[in-house]
């Protein structure tokens, strides 16, 4: 189970308390109607997948209540950081700098 | 009025010889979900008639009545079931733009107290009871039921669950109260 | 019987034998015993029959990596457990116990011809068996591989036990109890840190059971030990779990311990737990889980009395049995030399040491002169003889790679040792990185992804010294990584052993080793020459290797194998050992329980049952319930004698004629106050609310951005800025979670909030052409007339007494209420007007009625009638639509070229010709019931019921371009006949809405 960071609450909580909520920063146009067939299906639809580097959305569900970002490697399941819904998406600088100081700094097993 | 029920009315289970856990439904209780701009939290107070928390997690205990910052902008309130229709009243009387609604049949209060308040709990809630404060609560998992933990005291906590899961959350405690009176 | 225990040896208690029952015969042990320990006592090497060629199988190891010793176990009451390791099996008074995979019996196994048959089985025999012909394959290739497939019996009665799990944090979490993890526990706990020291085996102490001649600074081990373990008992901070096997390790020090409560009682307490299941969270973890030994590869390797040296070391110091009378110790690594001396000091007749390596120490070597052993430098093994028993052991010796003569020596126990692997598998679990070393012929942890350490022999670092100092280097570390402070203490330890060896392939030998039965995986019966075969047959990564062949895929994952496997592999291939690659060893670490992983989640909390508030009147009232959701809902209400078609046609009678109640409280409900509301309700729901005023309903539409239907209810305005939402059962939590995610990340600039109300309020449904004479007399603050309180009004008052939310609505198409009532007056509100409707013949009913009801009247169900691929269009609900909203969720995409195509499926009725039948819910339709197979299929059945009312059967359905087609015919084949239908509009029932008015 992992632990997320919610930053409304502050905290890192349990995996249970969260739901998933698939990528983040696709915007809902403002008015729908002026986008074009493929546009909309764009929008819709298709979406980044990648490997390692994923801005997502995950929602406090069983907590706060919030729905907040978080950016995680799809490779090793690890969260560089979570941020609040509506910030702007973090710079590589920003993450890297939050990673380094998370508590997950991975170790070398021998001595 | 008519017989109010609920699926815990009454209810307890006893605690073993040594009272390490006791564990009953709470008293019938007036709750309120109150949301409002935490810019305007202090006339929210004025008309709880107690002051709110400003943290999620913080709770206020005053005069009988209790507020819990769950999320950045929601608090739940409690007082006793007479006082309900007063907090009502005084809320629609406040000027800032907010949401008060009457969930105080929604849920059931469960109280957990004794030594082995906190061993009880962690049989199905995912988080670091006792590394939570006292006078805090949260909205979290037991199990596979939403509910409120409010620790109340360090080996006194009230769950808070919807009317529907209590049965499913009495169920289990009675089975790890089970377990901790055998000691095993 | 002769009894091979050695009076006053080892760590059981001799003064208390323990009775038990293996294949039916009753032995006596010692308390302390595991079963492996006990028949060993009693020279019960032959424990069972191996999976695929049936042959005699022994104990060969005395711990949880057991490949063969797998036995069935039974605790009574339909507590049977298949494959049971003997070796970590406690015996207790009345255990009963049985060997596997044999019959009629162990000793006389029909099975055993496969072992003659062995050319067959090779590896990939199932692919290369089982190919052809075709028509073998259901009457003879599968009742076949049924047969033969699986390990054990499986337990026929429902397991009644039962079984807990806990959560637990801790600062530092250590695994393994043996001189590396006692170590790192003392440093951590002395610190002040939380610690949790879990360990699989009876009590702790690890290699250190076995190893009673070592002196700790000072102490013979055994006093060390029993300090150790009393000074760490006596940390309050500090929590000691023996029985404890950590199964898998997981994200962020998330630990899954299984802990073993009762299994090892005669006399289990009354409702005590079996099984607890920890979930550890720890800020570090310090995994010192030993090592573990390789068996060597040699033609007949698996006979009963060939053991792993380390195992019969183990049986003779710390359970006081000797393995055999008359032993040869075969080797490749020191340490089986030390369990030779043991067995000799102890009266064991050492009829041979035989060290594959060309030399080995002098210190070694003098011992065993000392003690008048044969040794056999540079000698290799290549067989044994005896059937159900080792009898004796073919060497030869090798000389500049070449195999000399072969000596025969009698013995009744063969042990061996391949040299040591590091148990590294938690530490697999999280994905660290292994590292090969050359010198130790081992894979080593290198980068780790977790905080977590490694400490002593789990890390290549053999020996007691280097145990305890590099566990408590480790201990210490954790601790302070976990803020506290410690230093390491230091360790003297006298006695050691040496602790050198080689690693070796499969050993040569003077015969064709294509015919060799050599073993490398002995509870799969995989050979070295079945994984050379699969590299001549061109396979290469060992990953496919392991698939084809099966090798370290048994229930014991390989563990006594994998590391021999891939030295075939690598030798085969021609390719270093880390070119070719480890599997993956993945969680659990050994065979664990369901029981243990559902924890309290069986018979009554196997999953939540939610119940409305009225539903103990329900039950008391004989309702039959279905299961909705999480709930459960009266289905119908069954009077003496009736079916539930009589059942159902009787309540739909009643409320079509006078009057029927219904508990509709489990449908969601969603509280949505402030100022933009309407607005708020404007973007979500395809309909238009600016214009609903106070008091009044509407049916609302809700789509996802896709704009197929997601849910739908009836939605009341109580006020200008507060809407009473409701939402379909199923489809509570979805619809607020889906409006949270629009309010709080598209709109947060809307002053509007969302409060779920779902459980408190009950709703009881009346309809029926009485409804609004039951209420009248008991409501007050409403006005109940026609005029004031028409079709769609909703109104606050009180009703019995109680404050209310009436709503005038109907999904019956009777005249229709619907009262919400605080949920704790619930049942005693449906009481009351129960009582009263006793007047007008008031009969409860259940969903079922409620179905027919609706369907009669061609009212959609969502998640029925539609499957997340209906538009309101293809629903045939484009008048829900607020036409001139420039904007819904859901409505950009109903403009799409799809969603506009003809011939799009749409929900029509449809009348079977014989109006007796009634169709299948889910049934295929078709236009040509005489097309060939496969036939085209255009739609299929949504929703089908006998109606009471019409006298025949109905039925809604989705056909492509359904619309157009009214009054033609299609058909609904079925595997006996085919029924012919015609398409029709969906309302069957009073299509002129005269009666919601009534």
């Amino acid at each position: 189970m992992l632990l997320i960071r919610c930053p409304y609450c502050e905290a890192e909580r349990p995996e249970v308390e969260f739901t998933y909520a698939g990528e983040a920063h696709i915007a809902r146009p403002t008015n729908p109607s002026v986008l074009s067939d493929d546009e909309w299906r764009d929008f819709l639809f298709i979406r980044s997948n990648p490997r390692g580097r994923h801005f997502e959305r995950w929602r406090h569900m069983h907590g706060c209540g919030r729905f907040f970002n978080a950016v995680r490697d799809t490779v090793t399941d690890k969260f560089a950081m979570t941020y609040r819904a509506g910030a702007p998406r973090p710079s590589d600088e920003e993450i890297a700098l939050a990673a380094t100081s998370a508590a997950t700094r991975a170790k070398d097993a021998r001595p | 009025m008519l017989l109010a029920n609920h699926p815990l009315l009454g209810k307890t289970i006893p605690g073993d010889t040594a009272s390490r856990l006791n564990i009953r439904a709470a008293d019938d209780t007036a709750r309120f979900s109150l949301r409002i701009d935490p810019a305007a939290v202090q006339s929210a107070g004025t008309a709880f008639g107690a002051p709110l928390p400003t943290r999620i997690g913080g709770m206020v205990e005053a005069g009988g009545r209790t507020a819990l910052q769950l999320g950045p902008d929601e608090w739940m309130l409690m007082a006793p079931v007479a006082e309900g229709d007063g907090i009502v009243d005084a809320f629609s009387a406040l000027g800032e733009t907010h949401s008060l609604v009457d969930v105080g049949h929604r849920e059931v209060g469960i109280l957990v107290e004794g030594e082995a308040a906190s061993l009880a709990l962690r049989s199905a809630i995912a988080f670091d009871i006792d590394a939570m404060p006292v006078g805090t609560g949260c909205r979290t998992i037991f199990d596979k039921a939403q509910i409120v933990l409010i620790r109340e005291d360090k080996t006194r906590f009230r769950i808070e669950v919807w009317r529907s899961f209590a049965d499913h959350v009495w169920g289990l405690l009675q089975a790890v109260s089970r377990e901790i009176a055998l000691g095993i | 019987m002769t009894t091979f225990r050695i009076a006053g040896k080892g760590r059981v208690d001799h003064s208390r034998s323990v009775h038990f029952a293996f294949d039916g015969a009753q032995y006596a042990g010692c308390e302390g015993d595991t079963l492996a320990s006990a028949l060993l006592a009693n020279g019960v090497h032959l424990v069972g029959r191996s999976f695929k060629y049936h042959r005699p199988r022994g104990i060969l190891t005395a711990g949880s990596e057991e490949p063969n010793a797998l036995v069935g176990t039974d605790r009574g009451n339909g507590r049977f457990e298949p494959n049971t390791r003997a070796t970590v099996l406690e015996v207790y008074d009345g255990l009963k116990a049985e060997s596997q995979n044999r019959w009629p019996s162990l000793t006389r196994d029909i099975g055993a011809v496969n072992d003659a048959l062995y050319m067959l089985f090779s590896a990939g025999f199932y692919y290369k068996t089982f190919m052809w012909p075709k028509s073998f394959w259901d009457k003879v290739y599968e009742p076949f591989i049924r047969s033969a497939a699986g390990l054990g019996k499986a337990p026929s009665a429902p397991d009644p036990d039962t079984y807990a799990s806990r959560f637990t944090h801790c600062d530092v979490l250590v695994v393994g109890g043996g001189a590396a993890g006692l170590a790192a526990a003392l440093e951590a706990g002395r610190s002040g840190a939380s610690v949790i020291l879990c360990d699989e085996q009876t009590e702790l102490g690890g290699s250190l059971l076995s190893e009673p001649g070592a002196e700790i600074n000072g102490q013979l081990a055994w006093d060390w030990l029993e300090d150790a373990t009393a000074a760490l008992a006596a940390l309050p901070n500090v929590t000691l779990l023996p029985r404890t096997t950590a199964i898998g390790y997981y994200h962020q020090n998330f630990v899954g311990l299984c802990q073993r409560l009762t299994d090892h009682l005669s006399v289990v307490p009354e409702g005590a737990p079996r099984e607890r299941l920890w979930k550890v969270r720890a800020k570090q973890v310090v995994l010192a889980q030993g090592a573990i030994e390789k068996p060597l590869v040699f033609a007949g390797n698996d006979r009963p009395g060939v053991m792993l040296a380390g195992a019969a070391r183990t049986y003779l110091n710390r359970y006081g049995v000797k393995v055999g009378n008359r032993v040869v110790v075969v080797t490749a690594h020191d340490s089986a030399w030390h369990a030779a001396f043991d067995l000799a000091k102890a009266g064991v007749e050492v009829a041979a040491i035989v060290d594959i390596r060309g030399t080995v120490s002098t210190q070694l070597a003098a011992t065993a002169d000392a003690l008048r052993i044969r040794t056999l430098i540079g000698w290799t093994v290549t067989g044994t003889r005896g059937r159900l028993r080792v009898s004796s052991v073919r060497v030869n010796p090798v000389t500049g790679g070449t195999v000399g003569r072969a000596q025969t020596i009698a013995c009744d126990a063969l042990l061996m040792s391949g040299g040591w692997t590091p148990s590294v598998h938690l530490f697999s679990h999280t994905k660290g990185a292994l590292t090969w070393n050359e010198d130790g012929q081992m894979f080593l942890p290198g980068r780790g992804m977790e905080e977590c350490r490694l400490a002593g022999a789990g890390k290549g670092r053999f020996g007691l010294k280097a145990a305890f100092e590099d566990g408590a280097a480790a201990g210490s570390a954790a601790a302070a990584d976990a803020g506290f402070t410690a230093e390491p203490a230091a360790y003297h330890v006298e006695g050691e052993l040496p602790f050198t060896g080689v690693s070796s392939r499969d050993l040569p030998t003077d015969r064709d080793p294509g015919h060799a039965k050599a073993f490398v995986d002995f509870q799969n019966d995989v050979m070295a020459k079945d994984i050379r075969l699969a590299v001549r047959e061109g396979f290469k990564s060992i990953e496919h290797i392991k698939r084809y062949t099966t090798n370290g895929m048994a229930t014991d994952q390989g563990k006594t194998s994998n590391i021999n496997g891939l030295a075939v592999a690598s030798d085969a291939l021609k390719r270093p050992i880390p070119a070719v690659g480890l599997t993956t060893f993945r969680p659990p670490y050994t065979p664990t329980t369901f029981g243990a992983f559902a924890g309290y989640n069986k018979g009554e909390l196997f999953e939540v049952t939610r119940k409305t508030p009225i539903d103990g009147w329900a039950e008391e009232n004989g309702a039959v319930f279905e299961p909705v959701s999480l709930w459960r809902r009266a289905w119908y209400f069954p009077q003496v004698g009736e079916d539930m078609h009589q059942a159902v046609a009787r309540e739909c009678k009643a409320v079509r004629s006078s009057l029927g109640m219904f508990d509709a409280s489990t449908l969601g409900k969603i509280e949505i106050v402030g100022p933009d509301a309407a607005e708020f309700m404007n973007r979500m729901y395809t309909n238009a609310w600016t214009k609903l005023a106070p008091g009044r309903c509407r049916y609302g539409l809700l789509l996802g951005e896709d704009g197929f239907i997601r849910d739908d209810g009836v939605i009341g305005r109580l006020a200008q800025d507060r809407f009473h939402v409701t939402t379909t059962t199923g489809g509570a939590a979805r619809v607020l979670s889906m409006m949270e995610d629009y309010l709080q990340t598209e709109w947060p600039d809307l002053k509007v909030w969302l409060t779920s109300t779902t459980e408190q309020w009950a709703v009881i449904a009346l309809n029926g052409p009485n409804a609004r004479k039951l209420i009248e007399p008991f409501v007050e603050g409403i006005d109940l007339s026609e005029g004031a309180f028409p079709h769609m009004a909703v109104a606050t008052g009180t009703i019995c007494g109680v404050p209310t939310r009436l709503f005038r609505v109907s999904f019956t198409g009777e005249l229709g209420f619907e009262i919400n009532v605080p949920a704790r007056y619930g049942r005693a509100v449906w009481e009351t007007l129960f009582e009263a409707g006793q007047l007008y013949g008031i009969t409860p009913y259940g969903t079922e009625t409620m179905h027919v009801l609706r369907a009669e009247k061609g009212y959609i169900i969502v998640g029925q009638d539609t499957d997340g691929t209906l538009t309101p269009d293809d629903a045939g609900l484009s008048w829900a639509i607020g036409k001139t909203k420039p904007d819904f969720v859901g409505k950009r995409s109903l403009a799409r070229p799809d969603m506009l195509a003809a011939d799009r499926k749409q929900l029509v009725g449809l009348l079977t010709d014989d109006p007796k039948t009634v169709l299948e819910e889910g049934a295929q339709i078709v236009l040509d019931p005489k097309q060939p197979v496969p036939m085209e299929m255009v739609g299929h059945v949504t929703s089908s019921y006998w109606s009471a009312e019409l006298g025949r059967s109905i039925a809604l359905a989705v056909i492509r371009g359904g619309r157009s087609l009214q009054g033609q015919t299609v058909h609904v084949p079925m595997p006996d006949t085919v029924h012919a239908a015609t398409i029709t509009g969906m309302v069957f029932v009073d299509p002129e809405n005269k009666r919601l008015s009534a």
